[in-house]
């Protein structure tokens, strides 16, 4: 039966369904503020929450025009400043899944009648790609930057699918300038960026050659694309301000900004480290951190989990059916793509393979951490990389789209009736694009997710007034610094974290640090009694010149004595994560050197056997979720019990915390904890529980110990980490958090 | 014969100046310490202004 088809030679395409698009990206956006997290999450939001509300700058490449797009966010005077930028992200998503619809509506219009079909179906590629799993989490809280370069990449899909279209003239010209504009913009962004690029390039080389031969665009082309990246000239100007995040420290202005430091060889040097992210040395791409089939493997399971995310294994076939159903949509889609409408075929086709084949190259990943548990002793990445492929899935999710269209067609074909009666009677099929909707809601949703922001003020409030807190990596960090700076907590603590510590600019700016007051009236009852003397000067006492003296790392491997007042401790340097001592344990010797005696000094217990490491053990008294390091030898009390595994414990300080803790509740509310490679968080309460249930028992208080054990249950069972804890219940020390970023951080692995 | 509409030619001139002093005056204010006055016009320039001087280019 003959079908209602037009082709692109014989009728121009309709005009663009703004409208409609604008419909679409608004009920995107009902989805995602529906799912929005109330606050901070795990892993780099705080980071980037806290980067955008203090104008600072977040690790390298230190994404300025995120900064200042977040910024701009957090002064919009509604909801909570976590909530303002979170929905930057959730804006930036939708924005991106109106105009997928506008493309896929474009791709649509040569070849799909009524017009009411291709409406339909270009809607359910915005649905498809916003519903995928990744895009969808990372959309609901602001983790990354990386939803702004999808709103980038999707602009310029859109404009270059424009000047595919429209006719050589001065029109299209500008159209290409803003493309290249847009591109540069997108770098400052973030390097993906330019990922785009080379996808505009195939479509002006195939659709207008001849425009290569135009130098003059070509140059202003060029000159916007140099404009657009200019917005880097923000980091040396405001980490010259030493705002409280400033990360790789791209100034050489040591004091205060001025011209001739801002305009030196060392900021340029600075900033360009900071650009090319020196810091994290990643190797040369033909050195690869996995077999390349590995990579793509990688790739594969988080596709697997777009779709339906099941991230307990509850339904693996399911998974890769509907994996499988998807993949083969998407080729469906690209093919009919290519046969049907060739003209944005040829920017649309190389985009979907750079933001999939090229990306996985170029990322070059080790294994990751969900990837192939069975494989022992590979190396892994510390957390799920996901969102680095959002973009792929995005754009995959718009050619499935097309291959439902396509699918739809053909049913249509096949029905007896009318036109309309045809259609309608085999729209059905297209609400299989709908599956990721309702299969990913539970867990890409993060509604009333608190737990994050909640182990922050706990953290935190487990440290007494003026006290140094000795962290380990993103997610024993980043909240604090997020409570810290955005909701003015505890922001007398010092926090060190030693993965940054291994670098040169971090000391530098603890040694700076002037103490902040201790606000007794918002802090915790339980230090009401203690003395909280407001300390003089800054928590390292060497000098710049002294500090950067200090190595990389020393080449020391057997145990060595530490001596600071009246502590003798052993440091095992074959216990510490490279075998020898780095600069940041050496950092963290100083600030107990300079400090024991006069303040507070803890360190996380997140950091696993750090404290073992450094000898501590017998100074370490635990402390609610830290590690209080004491100058005398700690003796056993009453309130002062020794348990196995885990040393000390200040019964009666940890007691109390516990009962001001905010996360158990957080953690039982929200009943499943998605992300398996911060399970480490979760379990270090869960520990806490088992143990005071233990010391609890010992002083035969059975029903102080059960209720402790009861909560150490219930969080285990909401968070799916009971298998951690259960054979080893009270007796192990809590598992490490598994949230370094030491591994990226060090320069120069030993 | 050809007119000449010097109203787009004068929106034109309009926009660059905008985008210009918005793009000055935020990195003047961002080099004084501002963080409030500077990424709005920073970003206004950026992310409004500029693409509309590129879009009436003439």
């Amino acid at each position: 039966m003959a079908m209602t088809v037009r082709t692109a030679a014989r009728a121009r395409p309709d005009a663009p369904s703004y409208r409609v698009a604008a419909a679409v990206g608004a009920g995107v956006l009902c989805l995602y503020v529906a799912t929005l997290a109330p606050t901070t999450a795990m892993w780099d939001a705080s980071e980037y929450i806290t980067a955008a509300y203090t104008l600072g700058i977040p690790h390298p490449p230190g994404n300025p025009l995120f900064v200042l797009l977040g910024r701009v966010a957090s002064l919009v005077p509604v909801a909570s400043v976590a909530v303002r930028i979170n929905m930057l992200a959730a804006m930036c998503s939708a924005a991106a899944a109106g105009i997928w619809f506008l493309v896929a509506e474009r791709v649509l219009a040569s070849w799909s009648s009524p017009r009411w079909t291709r409406l339909l179906a270009a809607v359910m590629a915005a649905l498809l790609s916003a519903s995928t799993f990744t895009v969808w989490n990372q959309s609901v809280v602001n983790e990354k930057v990386y939803t702004v370069s999808l709103a980038f990449f999707a602009i310029v899909s859109w404009l270059t699918v424009r000047w595919c279209d429209d006719p050589d003239g001065r029109a299209s010209d500008r159209l290409l300038v803003l493309i290249a504009y847009l591109i540069g913009l997108g770098y400052s962004n973030h390097p993906a960026g330019f990922l785009v690029g080379p996808a505009v390039a195939v479509a002006v080389l195939v659709r207008r050659p001849r425009t290569l031969l135009r130098w003059r665009l070509l140059l202003a082309g060029a000159m916007a694309l140099v404009i657009g990246i200019t917005p880097f000239a923000v980091e040396p100007i405001r980490a010259a301000w030493h705002p409280v995040l400033n990360e790789g420290e791209p100034t050489g202005c040591a004091q205060r900004i001025g011209l001739s430091c801002t305009f030196s060889k060392t900021t340029a040097t600075r900033l360009m480290a900071n650009v090319n992210r020196d810091q994290y040395g990643k190797p040369d791409l033909t050195v690869r951190q996995a077999p390349f089939d590995a990579q793509v493997g990688m790739w594969w399971l988080y596709f697997k989990w777009q779709w339906l995310r099941d991230v307990h294994g509850q339904q693996p076939g399911l998974q890769t059916g509907l994996a499988i159903a998807f993949l083969m949509l998407g080729a469906l889609g690209g093919v009919t793509h290519w046969r049907r409408e060739r003209a944005s075929f040829w920017f649309f086709g190389p985009l979907v393979i750079t933001v999939t084949v090229v990306l996985i190259y170029y990322m070059n990943f080790k294994y990751g951490a969900s990837q192939s548990p069975e494989l022992n002793g590979v190396a892994r990445e510390v957390r799920d990389r996901d969102y680095f492929y959002l973009w792929s899935y995005s754009t995959w999710s718009v050619w499935a789209a097309l291959g439902l269209a396509t699918l739809w067609r053909a049913l249509a074909g096949r029905v007896h009736g009318s036109e309309a009666r045809r259609w309608a009677s085999t729209a059905p099929v297209l609400l299989l694009g709908a599956l990721p909707l309702v299969g990913n809601w539970r867990d890409a949703s993060r509604a009333g997710e608190t737990a994050t922001r909640e182990w922050a003020h706990d953290l935190l409030g487990s440290i007494e007034p003026y006290g140094i807190l000795v962290t380990l990596g993103d997610n024993d960090t980043f909240p604090l610094w997020y409570a810290q700076e955005v909701e003015g907590v505890r922001r007398d603590v010092t926090v060190a974290v030693t993965s940054l510590l291994n670098t040169d600019w971090y000391p530098r700016g603890l040694s700076h640090r002037l103490p902040v007051a201790y606000d007794a009236a918002r802090g915790s009852a339980i230090y009401r009694g203690l003395p909280a003397v407001m300390p003089s000067r800054p928590v390292l006492s060497l000098a710049d010149v002294e500090l950067d003296a200090i190595p990389e790392w020393l080449d020391v491997r057997t145990p060595q004595l530490f001596r600071a007042g009246t502590m003798r401790a052993v440091v095992d340097p074959r216990r510490l994560e490279f075998g020898v001592p780095t600069r940041g344990d050496l950092m963290v010797l100083q600030l107990l050197k300079d400090n024991l005696g006069t303040r507070p000094f803890y360190i996380a217990r997140t950091s696993g056997s750090y404290v073992q490491a450094l000898g501590l053990e017998p100074y370490a008294l635990m402390q609610g979720l830290a590690y209080k390091i004491v100058p005398e030898v700690i003796a056993s009390s009453r309130d002062t019990v020794a348990l196995p595994g885990v040393g000390h414990v200040d019964v009666r300080r940890t007691r109390a915390l516990w009962d001001s803790f905010g996360a158990p509740r957080a953690f039982v509310a929200r009943g499943d904890w998605v992300d398996r490679p911060s399970i480490g968080i979760p379990a270090l309460y869960i520990s806490t529980a088992f143990q005071l249930a233990e010391v609890m028992l010992g002083r035969g208080d059975t029903a102080a110990a059960e209720h402790f054990r009861h909560a150490a249950l219930d969080m285990g069972e909401a968070t799916h980490a009971l298998d951690l804890f259960l054979p080893r219940a009270s007796q192990d020390a809590p598992p490490p958090a598994g949230d370094t970023t030491r591994t990226r951080t060090v320069p120069v692995r030993p | 014969m050809r007119t000449f509409n010097p109203a787009p030619a004068r929106r034109a001139l309009v926009l660059r100046m905008a985008a210009a002093a918005a793009l000055l005056l935020g990195y003047a204010d961002l080099a004084r310490g501002g963080i409030t006055f500077a990424p709005l016009a920073i970003v206004l320039g950026y992310a409004v202004l500029v693409p509309a001087v590129i879009l009436t280019w003439r």
